[in-house]
């Protein structure tokens, strides 16, 4: 009896000891660059760049951003110090603890937490090191991000030509996947590009423009999209504009799933889904934003704060220390695009300045 | 005892009274009121919206609620197994589907025959469920803790071994994804027979009745000779396998999916499950119910779509609605104890 309750309690044990280890798997993985490479900085004069990536699992690109800064930081001669956010507020609340520590003499990072923002703001403030942020503003840091706005405008007018070219401005339908919770980036990419439809097919009646919630997710947009369809039963020449790639491609899948796919053009933004071997047909574009390649545009305000001569804190969305511009491309043109790690190479060879816009897009 | 078709009951579930003798049972006239309420609240829907948009009643719109109902019905069965079976709920469900979406795909992107990745699709469920049984069974721990855990870290897992998978465009799972059958979508189909199929299992077999037989009392299923141990833990593995069929169609009307492509079926699927009147506190539950439920569920951003709402709305819609199911369920359980 009491052997067996032994063993029982044992295995017990074990099961627990499993079910807590796929627990902290997955707290491990949501980062399991967490703590980084470090190449080390000694505070002997030379100029240090201080780098935190993101640490979300899903984002190639975010990982690809500390291999591009460092590329760039050894390009100049640089010192570069290395650490992963986690996708943690308070690993990224450590790394700031760490920067200081080792006295780097500015910060690059994106955080994908920004709850934390405002405690380190407090921290790097005190020690007096300059922070350049990526696509998440905050007070007192570099805003360095894709234009968002800029990126609505110039997909929305690209559909906008499709439409007038092949069918006359002849629409009978322009439907936005939506993604409601993204705020304001959603109001900037997926209501400009609706408006710079209207702009270049004035006659599309106001009527004929609807929208749905497709929350940034392929998943959503496929389950919501076909009741929009089904609303507009009589709508032949379609378009659909949206959040990203993701929501446009569900709204796509929709309408074949419908049957109503037989004229309808999508343009999505971030480039997720126009590149590789399963691109939708109907996904004649979208805007990519060339993520990876962000730290080209922080280093141009790093060199002037190694220079001594640091520019001005512009610290918002709508008035950004370095706007990186974005790259409308149609399906075609985004077959010729490299693959990110073949960017992230080409950019590391590239002459100091450059951008991966002014290296892939339309080139 | 209910002369419904689908509704489980067992005599090992039904309470007894003060003399030891079996108090009637009155879930086969609950069942029928259940089904009625929502079929009367989903009717409200369709006619409320056919008032505003007569153009409503339509193939088109037939197509749209069929083809939403589609995966999400099939992962509520699954999620309504656990539930009868008194294991609470799984919440580690999205990531079943995704797994076995996963190895599906993997599958078919290495050569192998569609029919083969489809058994490895639903072995993968299969085997996500089991493994939750293990934990739950032998651990003798909470099943909502366990299926938290191991759809966080499942999760997590998924994504080290991919960022996102795409089904090869030109194979028979993709065709069949896209085709239809009697006019509505292929992959509406295993929807319905998996719900006839476990329904009449659920009343028909043994193990049925012993699944809600130790969801409706496990103490007197154990006194009745059944081995609670392997029921709980073949339930898992049933209900994974089940997931394991949602993956797979999932991946057949998904081009590109991430690990987490998932999450937005864990409140549709839990609504339909809670709406459709299968208690939480197990034992009870109906599949012809759940069938209604989940139809009433999918015609919403449909409705919401021809009232021309604007997108939030699908979101206060979905959760008012689970707060709505919660309370219903609530109210249930205390006139039962009344």
């Amino acid at each position: 009896m009491t052997h067996s309750t032994t063993r029982g309690r044992l295995a017990r044990l074990g099961l627990i000891g499993l079910a807590a280890g796929l627990a902290l798997t997955g707290c491990s993985t949501v980062g399991s660059t967490a703590g980084g490479d470090s190449t080390g900085a000694a505070d002997d004069g030379t100029f240090t760049v201080g780098f935190a990536t993101g640490g979300q699992p899903d984002a190639d690109w975010q990982q690809l951003q500390g291999d591009v800064a460092q590329g760039l930081a050894e390009q100049r001669g640089w010192d570069f110090v290395e650490l992963s956010n986690d996708n943690s507020e308070a690993t990224a609340t450590k790394n700031a603890d760490i920067f200081i520590q080792k006295g780097v003499d500015v910060v690059m990072m994106f955080n994908g937490q920004p709850s934390a923002n405002p405690v380190i703001a407090k921290k790097y403030e005190a020690a007096g090191i300059p922070v350049v942020t990526f696509d998440i503003a905050q007070p007192g840091w570099y805003f360095v991000g894709v234009d968002n706005a800029a990126a609505g405008t110039e997909g929305g007018t690209s559909l906008g030509e499709l439409a007038k070219e092949k069918w006359d401005c002849k629409v009978d339908l322009v439907i936005s996947a939506e993604g409601t919770a993204a705020g304001q980036i959603n109001t900037w990419r997926t209501g400009n590009a609706r408006d710079a439809v209207k702009e270049t097919c004035p006659d599309i009646p106001e009527g004929d423009y609807v929208s749905y919630e497709a929350d940034g997710n392929l998943t959503t947009s496929l389950a919501n999209a076909p009741g929009v369809f089904a609303a507009h039963p009589d709508a032949k020449n379609i378009l659909v504009v949206g959040l990203n790639d993701q929501a446009v491609v569900g709204a796509l899948q929709a309408a074949t799933q419908l049957g109503r796919d037989g004229s309808i053009m999508g343009w999505g933004q971030d480039g997720g889904l126009i590149t590789g071997d399963n691109v939708d047909p109907n996904l004649v574009g979208s805007v990519m934003y060339f993520l990876e390649g962000y730290p080209a545009s922080a280093f141009e305000i790093a060199d002037e704060i190694e220079a001594g001569n640091a520019p001005a804190v512009k610290d918002t969305g709508d008035d950004a220390a370095v706007s990186v511009q974005p790259c409308p491309v149609t399906a075609e043109e985004a077959a010729s695009i490299p693959a990110i790690e073949d960017r992230v190479s080409q950019l590391a060879e590239a002459p100091k300045g450059s951008t991966e816009y002014d290296l892939f897009c339309k080139a | 005892m209910t002369t419904s078709l689908i509704t489980a009951a067992d005599p090992a579930a039904t309470p007894e009274g003060p003399s030891g003798r079996r108090r009637p049972d009155r879930r086969g006239p609950a069942g029928y009121r259940d089904a009625l309420s929502i079929a009367a609240v989903w009717l409200l829907l369709i006619v409320a919206t056919t008032i505003v948009r007569p153009d409503f009643l339509s193939s088109q719109t037939l197509l749209a609620v069929t083809f939403t109902m589609s995966i999400s019905g099939i992962l509520a069965v699954a999620q309504a197994i656990i539930v009868i079976s008194g294991g609470l709920l799984d919440l580690s469900l999205p990531v079943a589907l995704v797994f076995s979406a996963w190895a599906t795909v993997t599958a078919l992107n290495n050569g192998l025959p569609t029919p083969v990745a489809i058994v490895i699709g639903l072995l993968a469920g299969a085997a996500w469920g089991g493994l939750n049984g293990v934990i739950v069974v032998f651990g003798k721990l909470n099943p909502i803790i366990v299926t938290l855990a191991t759809g966080f870290g499942g999760l997590a897992v998924m994504l080290i071994f991919f960022t996102s998978a795409q089904i090869p465009s030109g194979s028979d799972l993709r065709l069949y994804g896209l085709g239809r059958f009697l006019g509505l979508p292929n992959i509406f189909w295993p929807m319905v027979i998996v719900i006839v199929v476990a329904g009449l299992a659920l009343h028909f077999t043994r193990w049925g009745r012993h699944v809600v037989a130790v969801g409706g009392n496990a103490q007197a299923a154990k006194a009745r000779g059944i081995n609670l141990r392997r029921m709980r833990l073949a339930t898992f593995i049933g209900a994974g396998a089940v997931a394991g069929l949602a993956g797979v169609m999932f991946s057949a009307v998904t081009p590109s999916f991430t690990a987490g492509a998932g999450a937005g079926f864990q409140l549709i699927v839990i609504g339909a499950v809670i709406l459709a009147g299968i208690s939480l506190s197990g034992g009870k539950g109906n599949l012809l119910v759940l069938l209604l439920s989940v139809g009433f569920l999918a015609t919403i951003p449909a409705s919401i779509a021809f009232f021309g709402l604007p997108p939030a709305w699908a979101l206060v819609f979905q959760g008012a609605l689970l707060i709505i199911a919660v309370g219903i369920d609530g109210y249930r359980l205390k006139r039962t104890a009344r």
